[in-house]
């Protein structure tokens, strides 16, 4: 992770899942710290974005809620079109769920082949007691097609962290393994119209910009 | 847009058509143009007919525009002053920077001959300017126009005017990068004009590069600072885009025009399609959520006049903001994705928003590329992508119909509404069943009213009777239990204490102790 040092980074992130999985909940965990949304006080909670400061360097994270529902499936490219990372969730009471996101990876992997990186997440742990989808069958899935395998309840706070904290480490690596092989192929060129914006970070802006609660230092 | 000229023939006609259509009746006289050479008038040209509007209005034109090519010319002499000085050596900052751009984008090769040249070259200029509009009018109008008046350049439109004001504006707080980004923008636009017959994928891969350089030499000299490149980008694009607008929005090459067509018919023939069908989380009685939904739609279709790409997104934005008020209002918490999708279809299906398939190309080709990929506008412009996907491929699946149901409906054999509530003007639908609302309310406050008038009488009526039965009762007893005064009987004689009804006088008594 050294040469990521003191970059600045900006990342789309797409949620992908069927209905009622629990999607817009991680996310508004996650940003909001909040579970009800009727306690939110934001106008949507379909678009947001984190600011993170992870080892040194910044990174801007634009999270994509998707429309779950069967009937826009056929949609999902338009959604995940130049994104960065996707987290597919499935509610682990809800064993069709877990099927879903296996066709979404398949789907992904064609369309967006291997750079982009994946996170599989089985929520409500909190619903134990009426596990459907073990959590070998979760971590086995995503040990195949080169996924990271989480579980997380929304409900609880547990696991949201570290799940968006481990795919903005995966999507930094996978950057500045990019941005290198961009640099050795084609040195002068640099007309790709790529989505994310590699600049060196200037001296004047180092410490000060990471909003308060999502300080990671690892 | 008033470079649009109309000559007598199609003005009479133009006239009769609206006179007509308003049914306001006009003396034939005031139609006429006010210096009274004997053709028609209009409003739009202060009551004058177009020729003598030309003669009165030309020369404070020429004037303004005589005064911006002279601040052009002053920025070109300082320009060359400052390429002359940087090719002898003395100041080595522009060179440095225009020595960068790839050859497509500089054509400036050798400072002394462009300096020959800045006549002839300024000619030109002005040619390229205007051919892009005078081209794309039809033929007919441009020949009518030339045999018109020969002399005149067709004007560039108030728009361009304007951002092109507005744009050096901007630049002179930069001072010398300003002059460099100015030149460099008109060389672009000069660029472009030539090459007209490109597909559109070229002409966006021009326009990209040309950002991408752009805003790689900015970053450079602003060292890094990306608010300041991308308050500067915003400005190129600008003015770049008002003034290729008319040559890349639906260009002749594409079938854009065509795909804008047939969504406006796909749209059209999906007027049946209710918000319950689509399952939206938005009450359309609720006032405050028509009042939203109204300014949604009013927002999408107004996205067409825009001429910027990031206007256009705005507009996108503002809709979207609009929907998320009415979920809101609906559901009381935040939509989320699930909710909001839906509803913006929904937005769309009524909205029917002109030219919709060309505004999206035209986004997706022209707009800055990090606004498109990962901003909050992107998100919105994104669904708006996804909503069109959506109407073009919906079938009875995704409606939750049977597929013989939505083919009847598709005919047009079955009418979305009951037949009893089928409104007559459909746009006025929200102030209508407002209207209706209203008149409800009104007759169930008379009938509420009418239900307290009639209580009131009763309650007077029982109480008058109630009076005359109590009297009435009073008097029956009155009558029954007259009233006798006996003479008064003492009950005990004191005196007489033998009486029997009286129990023995208590005797005392003694106890031992």
């Amino acid at each position: 992770m050294a040469s990521a040092k003191n970059k600045s980074f900006s990342f789309k992130v797409v949620m992908l899942g069927e209905g009622c999985v629990g999607k817009t909940s991680i996310v508004l965990r996650y940003c909001e710290n909040k579970f009800y949304a009727k306690h939110m006080t934001t106008l949507q909670a379909s678009f947001f974005t984190k600011k993170l400061s992870i080892s040194g360097s910044r990174v801007n994270l634009a999270i994509w809620d998707t429309a779950g529902q069967e009937r826009f499936h056929a949609l999902g490219p338009i959604y995940y079109r130049d994104s960065n990372g996707a987290v597919l969730i499935y509610d682990i009471t809800d064993e069709e769920s877990f099927q879903k996101v296996k066709s979404w990876v398949k789907e992904l992997r064609r369309i967006l082949g291997n750079e982009v990186c994946l996170c599989i997440v089985g929520n409500k742990t909190d619903l134990d007691k009426d596990r459907n989808v073990s959590s070998e069958d979760g971590e086995r899935f995503a040990d195949a097609v080169g996924a990271k395998h989480f579980e997380t309840s929304a409900k609880l706070n547990t696991g949201i962290d570290e799940l968006f904290l481990s795919l903005c480490k995966r999507m930094m690596e996978a950057a500045v393994v990019e941005e290198q092989a961009r640099m050795n192929d084609e040195p002068c060129s640099g007309f790709a119209r790529r989505t994310l914006q590699i600049m060196d970070n200037d001296a004047e802006e180092t410490a000060t910009v990471s909003s308060g609660s999502c300080c990671f230092s690892g | 847009m008033c470079s649009l000229r109309l000559y007598p023939a199609q003005l009479q006609h133009t006239m009769s058509q609206r006179s007509e259509r308003r049914g306001i009746h006009v003396d034939q006289s005031e139609l006429l143009c006010k210096k009274g050479c004997g053709y028609y008038g209009n409003a739009a040209w202060q009551g004058l007919c177009s020729k003598c509007w030309r003669e009165e209005y030309q020369r404070a034109r020429q004037r303004q525009i005589q005064e911006d090519w002279a601040l052009a010319e002053k920025l070109q002499r300082e320009e060359d002053a400052a390429a002359y000085a940087s090719s002898h050596g003395s100041q080595a900052t522009p060179r440095s920077q225009t020595s960068q751009t790839p050859p497509s984008l500089a054509p400036f090769s050798k400072f002394e001959e462009k300096k020959t040249n800045e006549k002839t070259r300024k000619v030109t200029t002005v040619k390229k300017f205007f051919s892009p509009s005078s081209r794309a009018a039809p033929k007919k109008d441009s020949h009518e126009a030339k045999s018109h008046s020969p002399s005149f350049p067709r004007q560039l439109s108030v728009d361009s005017e304007r951002v092109s004001r507005e744009f050096v504006e901007f630049l002179k707080n930069l001072q010398k990068p300003g002059r460099e980004i100015h030149k460099q923008s008109r060389l672009f636009i000069e660029s472009m004009a030539m090459k007209k017959d490109l597909g559109a994928d070229e002409l966006s891969e021009c326009v990209q590069d040309f950002y991408q350089n752009m805003s790689d030499r900015l970053m450079s000299h602003f060292k890094g600072s990306s608010e300041k490149v991308e308050r500067v980008m915003d400005q190129v694009e600008k003015y770049i885009m008002t003034r290729l607008y008319k040559s890349v929005f639906c260009p002749e090459t594409t079938d854009d025009e065509k795909k804008d067509l047939a969504t406006q018919h796909r749209i059209r023939a999906l007027h049946w399609v209710t918000i319950q069908m689509l399952c939206v989380p938005m009450d359309e009685e609720n006032p405050e959520v028509a009042d939203s939904v109204v300014k949604a739609i009013t927002d999408v279709i107004e996205m067409d006049s825009r001429r910027v790409p990031r206007d256009k997104l705005a507009c996108i934005t503002s809709c979207s903001k609009h929907i998320f008020n009415a979920i809101r209002v609906t559901k009381g918490e935040p939509a989320s994705a699930d909710d909001f999708l839906p509803a913006l279809i929904y937005i769309v299906l009524k909205a029917n928003p002109p030219r919709l398939h060309s505004n999206i190309q035209y986004i997706t080709r022209f707009c800055t590329p990090s606004r498109l990929m990962a901003g909050e506008d992107g998100y919105y412009f994104t669904n708006l992508c996804c909503a069109v996907a959506f109407i073009e491929k919906l079938d009875a699946q995704s409606l939750n119909l049977s597929p013989e149901d939505f083919e009847r409906h598709m005919c047009g054999q079955v009418s979305p509404r009951g037949p009893g509530e089928a409104a007559p003007w459909p746009h006025a639908g929200p102030a209508l069943s407002q209207l209706r609302r209203n008149l409800e309310l009104l007759s169930s406050l008379e009938t509420r009213q009418q239900q307290v008038m009639d209580g009131a009488h009763s309650l007077q009526a029982e109480l008058s009777s109630w009076q005359e039965s109590v009297g009435r009762e009073v008097q029956e007893i009155l009558e029954k239990y007259p009233l006798e005064i006996k003479p008064h009987a003492s009950a005990i004689d004191a005196d007489n204490a033998d009486s029997d009804l009286l129990p023995p006088p208590l005797q005392p008594q003694v106890f031992a102790g």
